[in-house]
């Protein structure tokens, strides 16, 4: 095992499913390096559930190779909970109380680091102890779920959907959880959601699902480095202004809109560069916007090219 | 190996953590005897009101003392109780590994901690370890209350003594044995429904009721519904052994003991249990969970 693979906490290569003619997933590859807080995003019906249960072992693949901290998904149970999943549905048994079924998770714990108690008071569920799972409401379920996965000490987990169900507080609770996981302890976590806002909160790489296919796919930083930044300029002396934007390198001139921005696009120059060059050929800028690309615009583009 | 089997007994802890806090493995362990205890009470209730009303009515009180030896009613309670126990078996059996998969719970378990084929390995012990001490507290239930509404005693006519004790233990003890042995074959069989089909409804509708009908068409099957399992269970058109001791017991000599018929009850359902296990070992390699 070289030192790439052992970085790799989950590694999938060519992955392809199939329902009947119908190709959910399309040579899926996605890697998710050790402390890394991975994102999958993609619309409704993208496949991303599907990945995750061909990377879990719950459904069976077409063909590829999916290796989750060196176990094939049929192996993962050998892993004894360095793994765990936490689902879109809370997966719990339904007449035991929520006690009994932490109790429960905790048997299956080889390697146990909190006490039901312990993860009943980090989710805030103290007060639900003795409710049966099937009255918990779907916010206290999702916290179950989570809490049902931390009485060990996971390398990794995957969360399918993590705030479905969650009110504002509960969404913010669960991601400054991951986020402290990541920190404090080094979990991985590969992240499936069509909620892109939450996740570019704390993701610190996002690949995005279309199709079932993976159409972008890196660190957060590099997304948004490897984009074009467009910059809106406005200035009294139009005439010369167009006229400079001939001339420098590296800036394309895109547009004049209805308030008198004109919009430039820039690759490998910052904002500032432009403005000292223009100063430089005497034109007063007197105002200068940078419009950096956010991961929705990419996200939207994305999935709006199929659709057009 | 060892790991191995360290990681079943712990699927068997984890099957009884959720099976002891659950509705149905009390069903299991208490309705059979329940039921003897309720038919008892019933045939008790129903023979002193014959005593009551003949007494009244100055007619000599019609009572066989055969017919009316505990051990007729100990068997008869023991035939309820295993038919009931079978068929809850098949529906436990049905249910337990559909029902986890429909909540979702079974992939935790899968995925942390257990294979496959130890999860259904883990739920057939532990089905047998339920159905053991139901039977356990049926064979108690039957005995004391029995023991308690009638007398045990040997078959005796005009003073002669059919059959002794000794042998309505011996016969009673063949008559258990035989209709015991199908019992890990009705469990094997709910398995592998429960494995085989999409829902817990599905399972538990389709493992009753095929033993239901294997019941009621087995007179047409002739000679082939002895190389089913099922057969040989008691049932509610039994044809099993233990039909025959409730009879044996109380002093029918008409009672016709069919050699082959016990050689396959012997032979029959301990194969058929293996290939519904290693079918259902093979089908749940498959499934998508």
């Amino acid at each position: 095992m070289d030192s790439s693979q052992i970085d790799v906490a989950l590694s999938v290569s060519k992955l392809n499913k199939s329902y009947g003619d119908f190709k959910v997933i399309r040579d899926l590859e996605l890697q998710v390096t050790r402390g890394s807080i991975h994102g999958l995003v993609g619309l409704n019906g993208s496949g991303k559930t599907t990945t995750l249960e061909c990377i879990l072992g719950l459904k069976e693949f077409n063909s590829g190779n999916v290796s989750v901290l060196g176990y094939s998904p049929a192996d993962l149970h050998r892993a004894s909970g360095k793994l765990v999943a936490i689902f879109d549905t809370s997966s719990l048994p339904p007449n035991v109380s929520l006690r009994h079924c932490l109790q429960h998770a905790s048997l299956l714990c080889e390697n146990k680091v909190r006490t039901p108690q312990e993860v009943e008071a980090m989710l805030g569920l103290e007060a639900f102890s003795k409710f049966k799972i099937k009255h918990l409401s779907l916010g206290n379920k999702r916290r179950a779920s989570i809490a049902h996965a931390l009485l060990g000490q996971p390398e990794i987990i995957l969360l399918d959907e993590p705030f479905n169900g969650l009110d504002a507080g509960g969404v913010d609770d669960v991601l400054s959880l991951i986020t402290r996981l990541n920190q404090e302890e080094g979990t991985s976590f590969l992240l499936s959601s069509h909620q892109l806002p939450y996740l570019e909160q704390i993701c610190s790489h996002i690949a995005v699902l279309h199709k079932g296919a993976i159409a972008l796919s890196d660190s957060v930083p590099n997304l948004l480095a490897g984009n074009i930044e467009t910059v809106l300029i406005r200035s009294e002396d139009r005439a010369s202004l167009l006229n400079a934007l001939k001339i420098i390198d590296e800036v394309q001139y895109l547009k004049t809109d209805e308030e008198g921005y004109h919009h430039i696009s820039m690759a490998n120059k910052s904002s500032s560069e432009l403005n000292q060059q223009l100063t430089a050929r005497n034109i007063e800028v007197s105002e200068l916007i940078l419009q950096r690309a956010s991961l929705a615009s990419m996200f939207r583009a994305i999935t709006s090219e199929g659709s057009e | 190996m060892k790991d191995y089997l360290l990681t079943l007994f712990l699927a068997l802890r984890s099957e009884f953590f959720i099976s002891i806090r659950s509705f149905s493995s009390k069903l299991i362990l208490l309705a059979p005897s329940a039921l003897i205890l309720l038919r008892y009470c019933l045939v008790k209730l129903s023979e002193s009101g014959e005593q009551i009303r003949d007494s009244l009515s100055g007619s000599p009180s019609f009572e066989d003392a055969i017919a009316s030896n505990a051990w007729g009613y100990y068997v008869d309670g023991l035939g309820t109780g295993i038919t009931m126990l079978g068929l809850l078996l098949v529906g436990m059996a049905a249910y337990s590994f559909s029902y986890e998969r429909d909540t979702g719970s079974l992939r935790h378990l899968v995925i942390r901690r257990f294979s496959r084929t130890q999860l259904i390995v883990a739920k057939l012990l532990h089905l047998h370890i339920l159905a053991l001490f139901s039977f356990i507290f049926l064979m108690l239930t039957a005995y004391i209350v029995s023991g308690v509404f009638w007398e045990f005693a040997a078959v005796a006519e005009d003073g002669f003594e059919l059959i002794s004790e000794q042998e309505i233990r011996q016969e009673i003890f063949l008559g258990l044995q035989l209709a015991l042995i199908p019992i890990p074959a009705a469990i094997a069989f709910g398995l592998f429904i429960s494995v085989s089909s999409i829902s817990a409804t599905q399972a538990v509708t389709t493992a009753l009721g095929i033993s239901i009908a294997i019941d009621v068409f087995k007179s047409m099957l002739g000679d082939y519904a002895l190389y089913i399992y099922a057969s040989f269970l008691p049932s509610l058109l039994d044809q099993s052994y233990l039909q025959d001791v409730s009879r044996l017991v109380r002093g029918y000599s008409d009672v016709l003991i069919d050699e082959r018929a016990q050689q396959l009850n012997m032979l029959v359902p301990i194969p058929s249990m293996l290939i519904f296990l290693v079918a259902a070992l093979f089908l749940v390699r498959k499934r998508s969970l």
